[in-house]
């Protein structure tokens, strides 16, 4: 029996013998309900032991398969063959460094997730005793979309100003920001705006608005970004209204 | 000694690697168009003045057939800017609820999109009943 | 060899191991917390739990209430002292994680809200819409950068425990990005691992889930305690395992057969009624509804679908408001990889394996038996989950423990004895041959195919139905993999994110188990909670196995099972009832206490 079969290609980098990444193509056997993420482990598990990727949950919640699929950023375990009928060519995630094969250097965006201070400074203490703290569903809409992010990188592969500047906060870790600035327990803001007026900040989007296309969990960071600089506008406009005694050690 | 070697991969020609950055760069391309406008503009406003004969030299550029060329390249790029700049919109606003239901974006680009073009035929309207008025 | 020198050393950073380095930080701020995780915190397989949490917070719902479901669940095998403890701090580790941030499903009001889960008296479980787990994972991470006490080994992975006189004083690990060693010194060692569900081939875990913490712990001497009751869940997807939460039947979601039947009145769940009622048909255990699939396909009541017979999960009458509402995560699993469409389809279901009771042996402070070892979560067995966990006890658990570990690690290591670095140093060096060797070695046996046969055989051996002969094949099978083991071939001999050489080391992790899972199976004569048998050992043996198994690690040979007592407080073992029969006991039962 000569089963359906599908080419994937997959852009190799093994530092320890490529200069440069490189492609090479795999032949699979097809079947319509097959994922990216499938086909890649029947390679690494029948074809292939050399071929190095992260994964784990299978089921798009745990972040880690993120890779550009035909050029695209997205999730290998929610990608199907069956939408690529001309073939498939597997790279690690965009504007990330590759560490090697699919897996790309996360040390970067790590230390932006860490600076975004992404925790609830309260607002008002709270003791454990006293139970919960309360807030509406209405509350709750406000921020939960932007608490659905799994951190798995696709909105940095498809922003062009985290290619040319690694630098900028991205919209992943914005977005995380900003869950918790509208958090009702959340007293930060203040403490969060230095970020987002900084040179790492808000002003390095250019608005291309790609990053919410890709996001495999509707968070809309785009969003987030450019909402902040209206909130960093704001911020910057009442600073320099507010009269000199209210400015702190300015000048 | 780590035998790491992360590989950064060149940025050179970005904006051709996906439909969706061509389609950007278009939307940035034409802000050219409306920057371009604007010193035709300036420039009306520097003849007029300059007195009457400078204004109608003006009038007369403007009503030249390589100008009212110029100009409809212009407004096509502007539309254009235009309707991809309300494409965008409903992502750089602050969620938008009406009757407890989040409105969705596609509203807020047809929305925008819509009182753009009302707005364009009342100034049309009024232009048009102006100047009509001033010819009698 | 890198040398780390920290106070505590915590393996894993899912729930209970973030919880754990949180607990440690808070406790002693001045200490050194060194975290240690073979993946990104938010990786951890914390974040595919769906359904919810336990903690009492209902007037009419008591602590009482949540023990008895707990024990009668575990069908009497817990630690009946631990349970009480544990019961006891659900709900303050609830409020702490809502203090934190975690976006917990609200009333209108803007208190938290309660929902049904199978086998529970009373609704007690808080939920996050349905990725529960995955706002306490994230929220528990995000928190942890707080503390600049804690140190983060992102992605190092485990190779060994390091003991020096008689006590865990460090753990050997390999940084997967250079593939260079590190001795992490500490004076207390937790693991919080989690557990080994991708030793069976249909299981919704994911793909780390290899029980690496176990293994080593078992390879030093330490044994695991209960290993034959693993999980299935009931409704799981065809093909990959993947999860539908139990909170699908909570939120009054229905299992049929292929006639449309709810067929789980037929098992001594029912009467089936219109309005879901607690403890009863779809909101029965775990165990008792893998069970009754069993007996439906055996009946072939079951409907043939593309990977295998199934049931059908209905949750078409909720409405698309409350499916989107409350199971949207599940909406888009079926969607996105069944193509079907909850809102106006059922959801092809069947058991898949889900979760491991057993695990290390710990008290109530989470020390294991080998001194400055401590552990917490799904890799070890605190005595709550006994033969069968009830839902939602298992990220209250990590929460609860994880605290507890954390703080007693920070105990241990403040009064623990100088450590002889030199002596660590060699011990981690010879500790890193086996694993340096395994790279040199000319194998000729696949990973893939060793892996495959033993999930192939724990299925067929320690299904959800048990019988001797085939679970007698399965430890045969295994011995033999293990032997084939020893041939085993890496084809990849670099040292950069060499992820063939780990997948082999978690291998050889996983055959360990598996192995303590089949021979505390094999020995176990007689039906408890998720060990069932139908060899003649069809009922529950309070006389010879109202005990704890414990496998014990013997190099090169099977495993020897012992027993341990079970600690019975007041709840003495009981017929374990559901649906009717379940209510009309517990009245004869309160009639008999009000007499005596």
């Amino acid at each position: 029996m000569s089963a359906a079969m599908a080419k994937v290609s997959v852009l190799r980098y093994r530092p320890e013998q490529d200069a440069v990444p490189v492609w090479q193509d795999y032949q699979v056997p097809y079947s319509d309900d097959m994922s990216v993420l499938t086909a890649l482990n029947y390679i690494k598990d029948d074809l292939d032991g050399t071929l190095s990727l992260r994964w784990s949950c299978r089921q798009a919640i745990c972040g880690s398969c993120g890779m550009m699929v035909n050029g695209k950023p997205a999730l290998a375990c929610k990608t199907f063959l069956r939408d690529y009928p001309e073939g498939i060519r597997v790279e690690a995630l965009a504007h990330f460094p590759i560490e090697r094969d699919l897996v790309v250097v996360m040390d970067g965006f790590m230390d932006k997730l860490q600076k975004v201070k992404p925790y609830i400074i309260p607002k008002q203490a709270r003791a454990l005793d006293e139970g919960e703290y309360l807030q509406t569903p209405e509350e709750m809409d406000l921020y939960a979309q932007f608490a659905g992010c799994i951190n798995c990188g696709l909105c940095y592969a498809a922003c062009p100003q985290v290619g040319l500047n690694p630098d900028f906060i991205g919209p992943g870790a914005i977005a995380l920001l900003h869950r918790y600035n509208l958090d009702s327990r959340d007293g930060g803001s203040a403490e969060r705006m230095a970020l987002i007026n900084s040179e790492l900040g808000v002003f390095n989007c250019t608005a291309v608005g790609y990053c919410s296309e890709v996001c495999p969990k509707m968070v809309d960071p785009a969003n987030a970004v450019n909402v902040n600089k209206v909130a960093s506008a704001r911020d910057y406009f009442f600073r320099f209204m507010r009269p000199a005694g209210e400015k702190g050690a300015c000048r | 000694m780590s035998a790491r070697k992360p590989y950064i991969r060149p940025m050179a020609g970005w904006w051709k690697r996906d439909p969706f950055f061509v389609e950007y760069m278009v939307h940035e391309g034409t802000a050219f168009f409306v920057w371009l406008y604007a010193l035709e503009l300036l420039a009306g406003v520097l003849c007029l003045a300059q007195g009457e004969a400078a204004w109608e030299a003006y009038r007369a550029l403007l009503g030249s057939v390589p100008l009212l060329l110029a100009n409809s390249v212009i407004l096509a790029m502007m539309a254009y800017h235009g309707y991809t700049w309300f494409k965008i919109m409903p992502r750089t606003l602050p969620p938008m609820k009406l009757g407890g239901r989040r409105v969705a974006g596609a509203t807020i680009t047809a929305l925008g999109l819509g009182a753009a073009l009302v707005a364009s035929v009342l100034l049309f309207g009024i232009v048009w009943m102006l100047t009509s008025g001033g010819a009698q | 060899m890198q040398v780390f020198k920290a106070d505590v050393v915590i393996v894993g950073a899912g729930g209970a191991g973030l919880r754990a380095a949180i607990a440690a930080a808070e406790l002693d701020p001045a200490q050194t917390v060194a975290l240690l995780s073979k993946v990104y915190p938010m990786r951890s397989h914390t974040v595919a739990a769906e359904g919810g949490a336990a903690g009492v917070v209902q007037a009419h719902d008591s602590l009482e209430h949540h023990f008895n479901d707990t024990v009668s669940g575990g069908d009497w095998l817990c630690e009946q002292d631990v349970v009480d403890y544990f019961v006891g701090e659900c709900t303050r580790e609830m409020v702490q994680l809502e203090h934190w941030g975690c976006p917990w499903s609200r009333k209108e009001d803007g208190h938290i809200n309660v929902r049904p889960f199978g086998g529970m008296k009373i609704e007690r479980t808080w939920f996050a819409a349905d990725k529960t787990g995955f706002h306490i994972l994230h929220t528990l991470f995000q928190t942890s950068l707080k503390y600049p006490s804690i140190r983060r080994f992102d992605e190092y992975f485990m190779l060994d425990l390091i003991v020096d006189d008689g006590r865990a004083q460090g753990v050997l690990a390999v940084e997967i990005a250079s593939g260079e060693m590190v001795l992490i010194e500490a004076g207390a060692v937790v693991f919080a691992t989690g557990g080994a569900g991708r030793v069976f081939r249909e299981n919704t875990n994911g793909g780390i889930v290899t029980g690496d913490g176990m293994a080593v712990a078992y390879r030093h001497g330490v044994p695991l305690r209960d290993m034959e009751f693993v999980q299935y869940h009931p409704t799981c997807m065809p093909g990959t395992g993947l999860l539908f939460t139990e909170a699908c039947r909570g939120e009054g979601g229905l299992l049929v057969n292929k006639d449309g039947y709810r067929y789980l009145q037929d098992y001594g769940l029912g009467p089936a009624e219109d309005k879901p009622r607690n403890k009863a048909m779809e909101l029965g255990p775990r165990d008792r509804l893998s069970q009754a699939f069993w007996y439906e396909m055996q009946k072939g009541r079951t409907i043939d679908g593309r990977y295998g017979p199934v049931v059908h999960l209905d949750l078409r009458h909720l409405g698309a408001e409350k499916l989107h509402e409350r199971l949207p995560q599940i909406c888009e699993l079926a969607r996105e990889f069944m193509g079907v469409d909850p809102v106006t389809e059922p959801i092809p279901v069947r058991p898949a394996v889900h979760y491991t009771m057993g695990g290390i042996p710990v008290d109530v402070h989470c020390a294991a038996s080998l001194p400055g070892l401590f552990a917490a979560g799904e890799c070890s067995s605190v005595g709550i989950h006994g033969a069968n966990r009830l839902g939602s006890n298992s990220l209250a658990e990590l929460s609860v423990f994880g605290k507890v570990a954390g703080e007693s690690a920070t105990r241990y290591a403040r009064s623990a004895k100088a450590r002889n670095s030199a002596n660590l140093l060699r011990l981690a060096e010879a500790a890193a041959l086996p694993a340096q060797n395994l790279l040199r070695r000319d194998g000729s046996e696949r990973i893939a195919d060793i892996r495959r046969e033993m999930a192939q055989t724990m299925e067929e051996g320690c299904g959800i139905y048990r019988l001797h002969d085939s679970m007698q094949a399965t430890c045969d099978k295994l011995a033999e993999l293990k032997r084939r083991y020893q041939n085993v071939h890496i084809e990849d001999r670099s040292s950069v994110w060499n992820s063939d050489w780990l997948l082999a080391i978690e291998l050889g992790y996983q055959l360990d188990v598996a192995e303590a899972m089949a021979h505390s199976a094999l020995n176990r004569r007689e039906s408890r909670g998720a060990h069932q048998r139908l060899d003649g050992y069809e009922a529950r043996d309070d006389v010879n196995f109202l005990k704890h198994s414990l496998a014990h690690y013997q190099a090169g040979r099977a495993p020897a099972i012992s027993y341990g007592d079970v600690k019975i407080t007041r709840s003495r073992p009981r017929v374990r009832a559901y649906g009717a029969a379940g209510e009309a006991a517990e009245k004869q039962q309160a009639g008999q206490e009000a007499k005596q």
